[in-house]
C-alpha cells in the first residue's frame, strides 16, 4: 500500500482533533450561555434553552489542525491555507447571519464568495488546488478547463447551505456528516488517495464527533450557521482538493433531497424561522408528526413522518441510517472511479 | 427506526445514483468529445464550455425532476 506511514501519520494527527473540539464546544458552551446567546429547542414539550453558535468549535478546530498538519510538513501549504481560508470565511458568514439574522438570499450569495480562495489560489499555483479534469467513474474522464474552476465557487456555495438545511434535529447534521467524513475517508485510504485528503477527512470527522457529543439527544449544545456553513464548505472544499467531487454528491445525498424539495415547493431562498407553513408539528406525548399542511415543504423529515409519529431520537436514527446508505453509495462511486468500461 | 421510510430512500438513493453515473457518462462519452465550434478561435473555447455547460444543466433538471417524482410517488401520495 502506497504511502502507508504518511496517511497513518496523518491520522495520528487529525486524532487530537476530538479532544480539542470537545473542548472547545464545552467552552463555547460555557460563554455563549453567560453571554445570552441561546436558542429554543422546539422540538421538545419544555422548550428547553440551549446554547446557539457553539458548532464554532469545529471550524476553529479544523483550522488550528491545518495549520499543525503543515508546520508538520505533512502537505501544500498552499492547498492548506486555501481550505483553512474557506471554512474561515463560510464560519465568518455563519457568524454574520447568526448575530444580524440576514435575509434568506444572503446565505447562498455570499458562500459562493467563500469558494474564492480555492479559485484564486488554484489558478496563482497550477496543480496544488485543483486539476480541471473529472474523473468519472465507469466512463474515464474529461477535461473542463473553463467550467471546472467556475464550479468550484457554486460547489462550496452549494455544500454549506445544503448541510446548513438539514439540521432541524438534535444531532443530525453532526452525526450525518460524521459518517460522510468518515466513508470518505475509508474511501479515499481504499483508493491511495494523497495523505492530505486523508488527514483533512480525518480531521473533519474527528472534530464532528467532538461537537456530537455535546449536541446529540437531549443536545445541550447548537451549531448555529457558523458551524453548520463552515462544515458544509469543508465537505465542498474537500471535495475539490481530493479529487472526490462525484462521490461527494453521492454521500450528500440526504442533504441534496432536503435541500432540493424544500426549495421547490417554497421557490425561494428563505430562512427556516420565516416559514409560515411548518412541516412537522409536535404532538403532546412528545412525538413529532407530519403537520400535513399542504403548503409545508416535504423536507427529509416530513418524508420520514408521513402517516407515523415519532420520536426525535427514532428521526435522528434514520436520518443516520440514511446518511450511511448514501456513503456506502459514495464509497462505491470512489472504487468505481478507478475502473473503465 | 423507520425501516419503511428507509427502504423506499434506499430505493430512491440507489436508483438516483445509478441515474447520475450515466449522466456523467453521457458527459464523458458524448457530450465532452463533441466539437461544436472552431477550437482555434479563443472566444469559441467558452463558447464550446458554454453549450457543454448547458447540456449538463438540462440533464441535472432532468435528473432531479425523476427524483421529485420518485419521492412524491413513495412518500407524498401515501400521505394523503
Amino acid at each position: 500500500m502506497p504511502s502507508l506511514g504518511a496517511n497513518t501519520v496523518a491520522i495520528l494527527i487529525a486524532l487530537g482533533s476530538f479532544p480539542v473540539s470537545l473542548g472547545l464546544t464545552r467552552f463555547f458552551m460555557y460563554w455563549n450561555s453567560r453571554h445570552g446567546i441561546i436558542g429554543i429547542d422546539v422540538h421538545k414539550l419544555n422548550r428547553p434553552k440551549v446554547p446557539e453558535m457553539v458548532g464554532a468549535a469545529v471550524p476553529i478546530t479544523l483550522i488550528l489542525f491545518a495549520a499543525i498538519y503543515t508546520l508538520t510538513g505533512g502537505a501544500s501549504s498552499i492547498a492548506l491555507l486555501a481550505y483553512s481560508l474557506v471554512v474561515g470565511l463560510a464560519a465568518l458568514v455563519g457568524a454574520a447571519d447568526d448575530r444580524l439574522k440576514m435575509r434568506g438570499i444572503f446565505k447562498p450569495v455570499l458562500t459562493l464568495l467563500c469558494g474564492l480562495p480555492l479559485l484564486i489560489l488554484g489558478l496563482a499555483f497550477p496543480g496544488e488546488i485543483y486539476a480541471s479534469t473529472l474523473h468519472v467513474p465507469l466512463f474515464g474522464s474529461y477535461h473542463l478547463p473553463v467550467i471546472y474552476p467556475l464550479t468550484i465557487l457554486v460547489a462550496v456555495s452549494v455544500t454549506s447551505n445544503t448541510v446548513n438545511m438539514l439540521d432541524p434535529l438534535n444531532g443530525s447534521m453532526a452525526g450525518g456528516i460524521s459518517i460522510v467524513a468518515g466513508g470518505l475517508l475509508i474511501g479515499s485510504l481504499l483508493i491511495g488517495a494523497g495523505s492530505m485528503p486523508i488527514f483533512l477527512y480525518a480531521s473533519l470527522m474527528f472534530s464532528m464527533l467532538g461537537f456530537l457529543y455535546y449536541n446529540r439527544f437531549p443536545a445541550r449544545a447548537f451549531a448555529g450557521n457558523v458551524g453548520q456553513l463552515s462544515i458544509g464548505a469543508s465537505i465542498g472544499a474537500l471535495a475539490i482538493l481530493g479529487k472526490t467531487e462525484i462521490a461527494s454528491i453521492v454521500a450528500i445525498f440526504p442533504n441534496i433531497q432536503n435541500s432540493f424539495f424544500f426549495l421547490s415547493r417554497i421557490r425561494r431562498f428563505t430562512e427556516h424561522r420565516e416559514l409560515t407553513s411548518k412541516p412537522t408539528k409536535l404532538l403532546p406525548d412528545g412525538k413529532l408528526a407530519d403537520s400535513e399542511d399542504p403548503r409545508a415543504p416535504l423536507t427529509l423529515v416530513r418524508t420520514l413522518l408521513v402517516g407515523r409519529p415519532a420520536t426525535e431520537n427514532e428521526v435522528v436514527s434514520t436520518i443516520w441510517m440514511l446518511f450511511l446508505t448514501s456513503t456506502s453509495l459514495a464509497v462505491i462511486t470512489l472504487l468505481l472511479t478507478g475502473v473503465t468500461l | 427506526m423507520n425501516n419503511r421510510a428507509i427502504g423506499y430512500e434506499l430505493v430512491v438513493f440507489v436508483t438516483q445514483w445509478g441515474l447520475m453515473l450515466l449522466g456523467f457518462g453521457i458527459l464523458t462519452k458524448f457530450v465532452a468529445q463533441l466539437n461544436l465550434l472552431n477550437p482555434s478561435l479563443s472566444l469559441d473555447l467558452y463558447f464550446d464550455a458554454a453549450v457543454k455547460a448547458l447540456i449538463a444543466l438540462v440533464l441535472s433538471v432532468a435528473w432531479l425532476f425523476i427524483w421529485d417524482r420518485q419521492v412524491r410517488l413513495y412518500f407524498h401520495k401515501r400521505g394523503r
